[in-house]
């Protein structure tokens, strides 16, 4: 079952998910809702135990989570961890599915935009009442798995939201890497647009960025803004929302990025075959943990650049994102089995050697030094580059609200739009207001 | 089991005994049929009603709403951008469809050297056209520096990428939709078959033409098989949902134009953990379709020709 999934891909996740539908139709006819959500008291038990933990990610990542699995059972001979994993696409409407059919995973991992959907629908533990160890763990960085003031997730890794640049592309365009520490969105701009006219035909300064909100996250920080309020409202201004998608749309009209049905193709080609991943661009826009790919994919030493603007305004942009938690299921069974894996993911140095940077920079401070040694080259950039951000990083971005899993969705519709002059920025920034609105509101 | 054989076995005396052991036979063999659906098709049809009367999150536990979820669907943008894209869909491609089926059909009547073997080339699209990997083809075939700009621009033509714009995105898949004409064809080939030949013979006897006869005998003898054809493509169109999720990524885009009515479901239900409207969703695409057959059944009164 497992490789079938995994060989299937995220199509045949989408089918798979299809036909549990169907399951979780069937068994919603038949038992009633005993295993929805996480209302019912639940009986500890003890091991020796089965624990189910579940994952997204790639092959590697697969892999690698394996042989954590196997490190932990080895230590723990009485706990069975049984992987559960999927694509990125295919985990979530997998993991919905499960837990509607009272079949929640006992470990299983979370990402920021949908933790708070599970949490405040009772399906997640509170960490606060198990045995593991956050001590390790920033204060700031702890606060991102926190929803109403309880633990509900404790984050992996963190990411930093960044521009990467190919100095192949620059060194062909004759252009030099900007200055990334005071540069503004202006010089940005200009200097998209000179790679673009000094590479000549079939190469671009810049791929879009306006298909991932952690831009205008920042941005909107720049300017004393944020995407989220801690209350869960929007928290950025139309006129920021505007600002954000006219300049991606001047950078069009002036060469620095390709038309629109390029830039549609190219967002749809992951890191691998992206501008800079396939040296026909000089920047764009990715989280940190993704330089090691777009490096191996190039074959160049891509480099990660902050943000622009982060001087210009009242203040910087740039965060540290947690790159995924892990979460316990509430009505697991054995939520002792459940923490102690929890805590060997995040602080045993076997998983951290084995983990490496694939779930973001470890957010156990001690374990950064126990894998320095071990780092590639990108991946030490991305550790350094974190290390110089944190002095200059305000505070964290607020825990987006429910419903917020339905961003990715509306910021690639308005892009599209945009990108294709079929609304203008303006009233892109208001459509963009009436959707988030509506969909934090349901 | 046994017994039911012996039963049937020693009452094999009176004609209407008999009849009545064969029904019990019969009741035997459906069984599994009938456990198919009513567990897999029945039950979660009436879970699914259920749902469409709830605000339900996959997460916790429904709440009942009466017709919010209905009412909600009238002041949905996005739903009625998703029921004009699947009515452009189906009304073009459709048609086209049967269109080229019927064509190629009527060339492979005539009774070619290795018919079979051309047959089953035509039919292999219908085999493929639903899958996976021909969908991700056809997002390589349609792209901006993809197969089929190439040859544009060896007649000097600049194309633009087909699949990523949102004027063009939706054709891709009506082509798609067209090129998977191979079970409607071979349908159409089988009713060809059908139609006495004496009627060509006396025909040309009195002097028809080949298009007389095509228009006066072919076409009015084909309508029953024309009528089958449309009914289930019509069906079959407004339910497509695969190709629609692979060439668009899995979001209907770009900027929604590829917005199938079950892609959108799928979405509400599993992407934005709305089942109550997803379901709600399903209802309505049940009423519209079962509309759809009616109408068809209706005014196939006016123009199928039955010859009896």
């Amino acid at each position: 079952m497992r490789t079938s999934i995994n060989q299937r891909g995220r199509r045949g996740a989408a089918v798979a998910a299809g036909a549990a539908a169907t399951a979780l139709i069937l068994s919603a006819c038949g038992g009633g809702d005993s295993g929805v959500g996480g209302t019912g008291e639940v009986e500890a038990q003890d091991c020796p135990c089965e624990i189910r933990f579940s994952w997204w990610g790639s092959d590697e990542r697969h892999a690698a989570t394996q042989e954590i699995i196997d490190a932990f059972e080895a230590e723990n001979p009485d706990i069975t961890v049984v992987p559960d994993f999927t694509d990125w696409d295919g985990y979530w409407n997998k993991l919905s599915t499960t837990v509607a059919a009272g079949d929640t995973p006992d470990v299983m991992t979370q990402e920021e935009r949908y933790v708070s959907d599970y949490a405040t629908r009772g399906v997640l533990a509170d960490l606060g009442e198990l045995d593991i160890d956050t001590s390790k763990i920033d204060e700031s960085i702890l606060a991102g798995g926190r929803i109403d003031g309880t633990q509900y997730a404790l984050p992996t890794g963190i990411n930093a939201y960044a521009i990467v640049a190919n100095p192949g592309v620059f060194e062909e365009a004759g252009v030099e890497i900007p200055d990334d520490t005071s540069w503004t969105w202006e010089e940005y701009v200009e200097v998209a647009n000179a790679v673009s006219e000094g590479a000549g035909e079939g190469v671009w300064g810049a791929q879009d960025y306006g298909f991932n909100e952690a831009g205008l996250n920042i941005l909107a920080r720049q300017k004393g803004e944020s995407l989220w309020t801690p209350d869960g409202e929007i928290g950025v201004s139309e006129e920021t929302v505007a600002q954000f998608f006219q300049t991606s749309l001047d950078l069009m009209a002036d060469g620095g990025q390709p038309d629109a049905s390029r830039t549609i193709e190219y967002q749809h080609a992951g890191p691998e075959g992206s501008l800079v991943g396939t040296n026909v661009g000089g920047m764009a826009s990715f989280w940190s943990n993704q330089l090691g790919a777009l490096s191996e994919a190039s074959g160049e030493d891509i480099q990660l650049l902050r943000y622009p603007g982060e001087t210009e305004f009242e203040r910087t942009g740039m965060y540290y994102k947690p790159a995924m938690f892990y979460s316990v299921s509430a009505t697991t069974e054995y939520p002792d089995a459940a923490a102690k894996f929890v805590d060997f993911l995040l602080n045993s140095e076997e998983a951290a050697k084995i983990n490496l940077t694939d779930r973001g920079l470890p957010a156990n401070t001690d374990m950064r030094e126990v894998i320095a040694d071990d780092l590639t080259d990108a991946d030490k950039q991305v550790a350094d580059f974190m290390a110089d951000l944190g002095d200059e990083i305000v505070d964290a971005s607020p825990v987006p609200p429910n419903g917020s899993a339905e961003m990715q969705d509306i910021m690639e519709r308005i892009n599209t739009e945009v990108v294709f002059e079929r609304i203008t920025p303006e009233e892109a920034a208001t459509m963009f207001m009436e959707e988030v609105n509506a969909a934090i509101a349901d | 089991m046994s017994s039911v054989i012996q039963e049937v076995a020693s009452t094999r005396r009176t004609a209407g005994e008999r009849r009545k052991g064969d029904g019990r036979m019969a009741a035997l063999f459906l069984a599994p049929w009938f456990v198919g659906l009513f567990l897999i098709t029945a039950g979660p049809m009436a879970a699914s009603l259920y749902l469409s009367f709830t605000d339900y999150d996959l997460l916790s536990a429904p709440t009942w709403i009466g017709v919010d979820n209905y009412v909600r669907m009238f002041e949905d943008p996005r739903l009625l951008q998703s029921l004009q894209v699947t009515f452009t869909y189906v009304f073009v491609s459709v048609p086209l469809q049967l269109a080229a089926a019927l064509a190629l059909a009527l060339v492979l009547d005539k009774g070619m050297r290795g018919l079979a073997l051309y047959r089953s080339v035509y039919y292999l699209p219908s085999l493929l056209g639903g899958s996976v990997a021909i969908a991700i083809l056809w997002r390589q075939i349609f792209g901006a520096d993809g197969l089929v700009n190439q040859v544009l621009a060896l007649v000097g033509i600049e194309g633009t990428g087909w699949v990523s714009h949102p004027d063009h995105a939706l054709n891709t898949l009506i082509i798609l939709n067209v090129w998977t004409f191979g079970a409607p064809m071979v349908i159409f080939l089988a009713g060809l078959r059908q139609i006495p030949r004496m009627y060509y013979e006396a025909a040309s006897i009195d002097g028809a033409g080949r298009l007389r006869q095509f228009w006066s005998i072919t076409v009015p003898m084909l309508t029953p098989i024309v009528f089958f054809n449309l009914v289930l493509q019509l069906i079959n169109a407004f339910q497509n949902f695969t190709q629609a999720f692979v060439v668009s990524g899995g979001n209907g885009g770009p900027a929604d134009s590829t917005l199938l009515y079950t892609l959108y479901l799928y979405r509400k239900g599993f992407a934005d953990l709305d089942m109550g409207y997803a379901s709600a969703m399903a209802w309505f695409l049940l009423l519209i379709i079962g509309g759809m057959t009616l109408v068809n059944f209706l005014a196939s009164k006016y123009w199928v020709h039955y010859d009896d």
